[in-house]
């Protein structure tokens, strides 16, 4: 058992570039846990830096032998202006700051200079260090409260939000998720989505070693150069389990060349999970029938849903009997109601979520008055279960709104509130229909608008401030787009060059948030639809540029 | 699959044609010197277009290339001038 292989990664440009046993993965894991401990006392925190690969894995679990709080981030865009970096510091006030000693010396831009912490000490995880000595003198096991881990996928660049990740609450959500996929130490997993995102980091590489099971890593970065080598990875490892968010799938198709898949054997492919972002109907058949070809069952097809304040899995298509659609009005839809489609231009696919996991429980909730509802009534989802996270980090007020709402005349437990709206059927099948919260979801990841509103505002002085709006559109293909409209400043209103404007807008928040908006649209000083206090009206400047009237420049 | 000696024109004219195809919302500003940013290229974008480079190239490139030649007509220079280019700007 020590000696079989825990984790492959595969190099971008395809073959195998490192692997570690899980007996190697130990004994690295402890060496550098001396070092950690040396460095910091239990219940510090630690960022992780990695590239995509298998430094992390060492690192994390160094942290948890340590004692230390692991924060897994993304790397600094290179050219990437304003991140999140400097609040997350100020957010959780790390000890200690692990990456690779190419990365701390500069090899990517400045790493360091991006965490500027008079109390952060920078430690290279590959350095020389014997790794064949016996570790002496690491910090006892932890407790089952003890916090293993802060996600920071929740809250935007300037508040964000740290989920507060307990060993014991990380363990139940993967039993839950292991049972519901019957993953074993026979079961192959593949990847390559970031370690820094909750789908990647629990529901593949942590799942993976919980079960005793190898998992091929890829990096995201080669997956959008050329998707198919994604599925030639699940086909080459006879890979049984795998997951992406919906985009993913839809590119696969959109790159589909034949002779790219020749030979591939996708028929080991047993749970093919597609979660994170919205699922759509037009590409889970899409992609079913792009790829039947190389062997890929329908069947295999598993929609999921699920957050970080949840650990990560909420609920998911558990049966082996691929999707399942409700076909519903989308008129009806927007006034959040359960009902029949009046004729085929109304129509729109729900896609089922699967049920509540074994330990958990999923209630649809009516927001103002925090009662339970009934079968197809649309609510807010709900949460409780031993997987649900401990809170946010230091934001105890955000906690305290989130994660321990109370259902009208049940004294409790403590639920999660997801931000989500949808409804169970009378099945138990969970359709997930809308949003609440301000999010914007492109290819996975959470934006806010308040970040994006303050990038486009401060983009230029001709554009006013506190006069922009960010929010999202679905496109002809179903896929969330960013619209962002701005309000020209007063006195800028005679002297503009409009295009200029749009560019300058389009470069800000692709430079800032990595994200090309859709549409920039420019309108009068004073046009933004706002409230009697000043708030911007998000969702009444979407209906309004949606209907075309808005007061445009 | 071009020549071996290919002129910055025909890689300029190639990236601009790519782009058009690639770049896929209303107004799509592509202009040989807008950078890239402006033109709305987010890093998934880049990394395709670089492939899609590479390819027709019949060369490896960096996906960082676009970081380091922020423009068209920059990126056209320097891929014209035949350097071996391992991303290093």
């Amino acid at each position: 058992m020590p000696d079989r292989r825990a984790y492959v990664f595969l190099a971008d440009r395809g073959g195998e570039e490192a692997a570690i046993s899980f007996g190697e993965l130990d004994r690295r894991a402890r060496a550098l846990a001396v070092r950690i401990a040396a460095q910091a006392p239990r219940g510090e925190r630690a960022l992780l830096l990695f590239p995509s690969g298998i430094e992390f894995v060492v690192a994390l679990f160094g942290c948890l032998y340590a004692g230390i709080i692991a924060v897994p981030l993304m790397l600094p865009r290179r050219h990437g202006a304003r991140d999140a970096s400097a609040a997350i510091l100020t957010d959780c006030t790390p000890r200690l700051a692990l990456s690779t000693a190419a990365l701390i010396a500069g090899a990517r831009g400045d790493l360091t200079g991006r965490f500027p912490a008079d109390r952060l000490a920078w430690l290279a995880t590959d350095g020389d260090e014997p790794v064949d000595r016996v570790a002496r003198g690491l910090p006892a096991d932890p407790a089952a409260e003890d916090i293993a881990i802060l996600q920071y996928t929740s809250g935007s660049t300037s508040a964000p939000k740290g989920v507060v990740v307990s060993h014991a609450s990380l363990l139940a959500n993967l039993a839950m998720i292991q049972a519901a996929f019957g993953t074993t130490r026979t079961s192959t997993l593949a990847t390559w989505l970031p370690h820094y995102h909750d789908m990647g980091l629990i529901l593949h590489l942590l799942h993976s070693f919980y079960a005793g099971a190898p998992q091929v890593l890829m990096s995201p970065v080669a997956f959008l150069q050329r998707p198919l080598n994604w599925l030639r990875a699940i086909g080459e490892y006879r890979a049984d389990f795998s997951g992406a968010p919906n985009f993913a799938y839809d590119l696969c198709v959109s790159r589909y060349r034949p002779e790219q898949m020749e030979g591939v054997d996708l028929s080991a492919w047993r749970v093919a999970v597609n979660g994170a972002e919205p699922v759509r109907a037009g590409t889970i058949d899409r992609f079913a029938e792009t790829f039947a070809r190389h062997g890929f069952a329908r069947r295999a097809v598993t929609p999921a849903y699920g957050m970080a304040e949840a650990g990560v899995l909420i609920a998911a298509r558990t049966r082996a009997d691929g999707p399942v659609y409700r076909r519903l009005s989308r008129d009806e839809l927007q006034r959040n109601r359960v009902a029949p489609p009046q004729g085929d231009a109304d129509a729109r696919l729900a896609v089922g979520c699967g049920a509540q996991l074994i330990g958990e429980r999923i209630a649809i909730v009516e927001r103002e008055t925090r009662r339970r509802l009934g079968p197809d009534e649309i609510g807010e989802i709900w949460v409780a279960g031993p997987n649900i996270a401990g809170g946010y980090w230091s934001n105890p007020q955000a906690g305290a709104d989130a994660f321990a709402a109370t259902i009208a005349g049940e004294e409790e437990p403590a639920w999660l509130r997801t931000g989500d709206l949808g409804f169970v059927d009378g099945a138990g099948e969970l359709f997930v229909t809308g949003r609440i919260k301000d999010v914007i979801i492109i290819r996975g990841t959470n934006h806010y608008p308040q970040d994006i509103e303050h990038t486009v505002e401060t983009a230029h002085p001709a554009l006013a401030q506190h006069g922009a709006a960010a929010f999202a559109t679905v496109d002809p293909d179903g896929d969330e787009r960013l619209v962002v409209v701005q309000e020209i400043e007063r006195s800028y209103r005679h002297r503009l060059d409009s295009d200029e404007l749009t560019r300058r807008v389009r470069e800000a928040v692709v430079a800032e948030h990595d994200i090309a908006p859709f549409a920039v649209t420019l309108l009068r000083p004073g046009a933004l639809p706002k409230t009697t206090s000043g708030k911007v009206q998000r969702a009444l400047s979407r209906q309004l540029w949606l209907d075309g009237g808005l007061d445009l420049l | 699959m071009p020549p071996a000696s290919i002129s910055e024109a025909e890689i300029r004219d190639w990236c601009v044609a790519c782009l058009q195809r690639m770049i896929d919302f209303p107004a799509a500003p592509v202009a040989p010197d807008a950078t890239f940013a402006e033109m709305g290229l987010d890093s998934a974008t880049s990394v395709y277009f670089v492939v899609e480079l590479e390819d027709w190239l019949g060369r490896e490139l960096a996906p960082e290339i676009v970081g380091d030649y922020p423009t068209i007509s920059r990126l056209a220079r320097h891929l014209a001038g035949g350097a071996e280019d391992d991303g290093a700007g």
